[in-house]
């Protein structure tokens, strides 16, 4: 083999181009590679199409219908829904609720789950059975840790009025007054959710560099800036991630206060905009004003999303 | 996750509008033959469902056995539809638009309009007469409660009334007569007394709350002070006779005389209250409770009728096959034979819905020995036929009982009575007049 047929067979050293096959598409992948990805994707985008897309544009399409759930035809109405539904008294309570419930929903879960992530990632005796104990809740379904929490909050026979009964507290009446229905269901909700942003820190934490905890102790920083400044910027993608996700799951309980208090009490009291979806659908039977509210609710998540997408992107980027 | 910009947001956004245009020529994705995609099959099992009122599973599993033994090619599918009547209501809501229509369901007095309305109930007059059933030996004021423009779209199943259910052991302490209160500005005479000898932390009188049926029950005091939910389509929320109840109800309620409870019977068997304003559905319930319990009308000073019938029928849906329709009316007569009643009434608590019922050995020697039950059939000639605005307007008993809610927590009477008027006429206006005209 002489140095020249050496030459000719490997690709050249330097120079801007010098393809070897066929030339490449603009976007540097060949026709093969873009069939296999859309065959792959094409199952799950024809599911999404049906199943999610569809039903979507078909909720829009019925917002602007006058649609009693039980009759064959509906009639268009413009935005007569809409209107109404933001002139009415009942929906700013309900936006008072859905937000109120949002806020601390996912507040004192990420919160509480990231503080018992980090005391549970400590070599402590049994903190196993511990972990098992708080992600627990998170399997049980939704109604039946409702109905379980009756026996908590019941005002006659729950738990809590012993306890308050021997400290000579009153049991405020959890079924009756709207402050405290909505204390009831977010305390409910709190319980059977920890779990998952418990487990989702806790593997955060296991996953993030050690070395850089301990160069900051080495540093002399005190525990409170080694947890601000070293340990909260690496479960930033966690936290990321967390926020989107439990909201968006918090936005749409419905099990727990169906069981729990149906939406009221007195009304709307601890009705939220999911709740009020089914509660116009099905009770009130009209389902054009329902897919209305649900169309609002998109709206309202979409803008959420983007925006907390946003925020996150700008301090990744400044990180 | 940073690409959503400006053009790529608006190009969405146009997209779904346009998709949007597209679907609009699209129905609801309700069947409008109202036959549903599985409706019109020929099978012999009828599927019954139920949310098996005043706790009658076994009771209808009774009486099921024994259809199956008259009819033997025929078999009943007994399917749990819900825990109370709306949630039947609503899930034959879904049926309509996925397809697997029941053959015969439980219908209450609220939800059977709306699907009348909407024709998705039979006409139960036609499809008898067809099978040569006869609907003659039902009580009158029962069977004509599902009466719509001359056509009956149900049968009297579990039918009750309202009750004035007492502690006799509490009213006996309060040195009160052993008698349900004559009006009720007697029972607000009354009151002081018995919650002072019901002691802490119970209350006088128990009622549902505005989630289940203080519409329901409410409506027997409105009418005892003259006022109402309606005069036939016209709401009388704002009349001061109907304000003149609500005020003595939020009266009791700043006083703490009343409670409320998503399940009042059990609190009033638990001792929690010293009346109990309920159906005679739940008479069947109260077996072994700890004081002696007392049963007498609603008040109704001067005679007034001012009991209101409640509870449910069966309905069979529109959009079955013949012979699916005609097994269906078999088994809905045998339900509701002279015989199942007393089987269903005795278990139950519910009124006969029969005539003939009446006068079957079993069921006479039944109520001399349970006079308790008698009260409940001595009080059906006091009743009346609900007012529209609760049982004709979708969701107008929700909206009513959330509003006696606010109501017992203080709310201004007079406004939130008014705020009544103005949503239960927009409610009738959107979606039962337009149809009432048609």
């Amino acid at each position: 083999m002489t140095a020249s047929s050496d030459a000719s067979s490997v690709a050249p050293r330097s120079g801007p181009s010098a393809p070897v096959g066929p030339p490449p598409r603009r976007s540097g992948r060949p026709y093969g590679e873009w069939l296999l990805a859309a065959g792959l994707l094409l199952p799950n985008l024809v599911l999404l199409v049906i199943f999610t897309y569809r039903p979507l544009v078909d909720n829009f399409r019925l917002s602007f219908t006058d649609w009693n759930i039980a009759a064959p035809v509906a009639h268009y109405i413009g935005f007569e829904n809409y209107k109404t539904w933001w002139h009415d008294p009942n929906s700013h309570e309900v936006l008072r609720n859905t937000l109120i419930f949002t806020v601390c929903a996912v507040g004192i879960s990420m919160v509480l789950g990231l503080a018992l992530a980090i005391l549970l990632d400590q070599k402590l005796r049994g903190r196993n059975l511990v972990r098992s104990a708080i992600f627990a809740p998170f399997v049980i379904s939704g109604a039946a840790v409702g109905i379980a929490f009756q026996f908590v909050f019941d005002p006659n026979f729950g738990m809590l009025r012993d306890l308050f009964h021997r400290i000579g507290i009153q049991v405020p009446d959890f079924y009756q007054r709207p402050g405290w229905a909505l204390v009831m269901v977010t305390t409910t909700y709190v319980w059977k959710n920890l779990g998952y942003t418990f487990v989702i820190y806790l593997a955060a934490l296991q996953g993030r560099r050690a070395d850089l905890d301990e160069a900051a102790e080495i540093d002399g920083a005190s525990a409170w800036r080694r947890f601000h400044k070293v340990l909260l910027p690496q479960l930033r993608p966690t936290t990321f991630f967390l926020s989107i996700t439990v909201l968006l799951n918090s936005v749409q309980v419905f099990d727990i206060i169906n069981v729990e208090t149906r939406g009221g009490p007195q009304g709307y009291g601890t009705t939220t905009l999911v709740y009020q979806v089914y509660r116009e659908t099905f009770v009130n039977s009209k389902a054009g004003y329902g897919a209305t509210i649900a169309t609002i609710m998109f709206v309202i998540l979409l803008i959420i999303t983007v925006i907390q997408v946003r925020v996150m992107d700008r301090g990744m980027h400044r990180d | 996750m940073s690409g959503l910009t400006r053009r790529g947001f608006l190009g969405a956004a146009g997209g779904a509008v346009a998709a949007t245009g597209l679907a609009a020529c699209a129905g609801t994705g309700s069947d409008s033959s109202g036959k549903g995609g599985k409706g019109g099959g020929e099978s012999n099992t009828i599927d019954f469902w139920s949310n098996h009122p005043g706790t009658s599973t076994a009771t209808e599993k009774k009486i099921i056995a024994e259809f199956e033994k008259k009819y033997p090619d025929l078999k009943v599918k007994l399917t749990d539809a819900g825990k109370d009547y709306e949630e039947v209501g609503q899930k034959f809501n879904a049926a309509l638009a996925g397809g697997n229509l029941p053959d015969v369901i439980v219908a209450s007095d609220v939800t059977w309009f709306n699907f009348a309305l909407n024709n998705r109930f039979t006409d139960i007059d036609a499809l008898f007469k067809k099978e040569g059933l006869s609907t003659d030996d039902y009580v009158e004021g029962l069977y004509g409660d599902y009466e719509y423009q001359g056509k009956h779209y149900a049968i009297p199943y579990a039918r009750s009334t309202v009750l004035f259910y007492y502690n006799k052991d509490a009213f006996k302490k309060a040195g009160l007569p052993d008698r349900s209160p004559k009006s009720w500005d007697e029972f607000t005479q009354w009151a002081p007394k018995l919650q002072a000898a019901m002691g802490g932390g119970k209350h006088a009188l128990i009622l549902d709350d505005g989630a289940d049926y203080l519409d329901w029950t409410f409506q027997s005091i409105a009418w005892s002070y003259g006022g109402g939910y309606s005069k036939g389509w016209k709401t009388t929320f704002s009349d001061p006779k109907t304000i003149k109840a609500a005020t003595v109800l939020s009266d009791w309620g700043k006083k703490g005389w009343v409670k409320t409870s998503a399940d009042s019977a059990s609190d009033f068997g638990a001792g929690l209250g010293g009346v109990l304003l309920e159906s005679t559905g739940d008479l069947g319930g109260f077996k072994e409770l700890p004081f002696e319990l007392g049963v007498g009308f609603v008040p109704a000073p001067g005679g007034v009728k001012c009991c209101p019938t409640g509870g449910a029928g069966l309905a069979i849906p529109e959009g079955l096959s013949a012979k699916r329709k005609a097994n269906a009316a078999k088994f809905l007569e045998f339900l509701t034979n002279a015989q199942s009643t007393v089987t269903f009434t005795q278990a139950t608590g519910y009124m006969p819905v029969r005539k003939s019922a009446l006068k079957l050995p079993a069921e006479v020697a039944y109520l001399k020995k349970n006079p308790n039950f008698k009260v409940a059939v001595d009080q059906l000639p006091k009743t009346r036929p609900q007012d529209n605005a609760r049982v004709f307007v979708p969701g107008g008993g929700a909206t009513i009982g959330q509003a006696l809610d606010k109501i017992i927590a203080g709310a201004n009477v007079e406004s939130t009575m008014k705020g009544l008027d103005k949503t239960i006429t927009k409610a009738y206006e959107s979606q039962v007049k337009p149809k009432l005209k048609a």
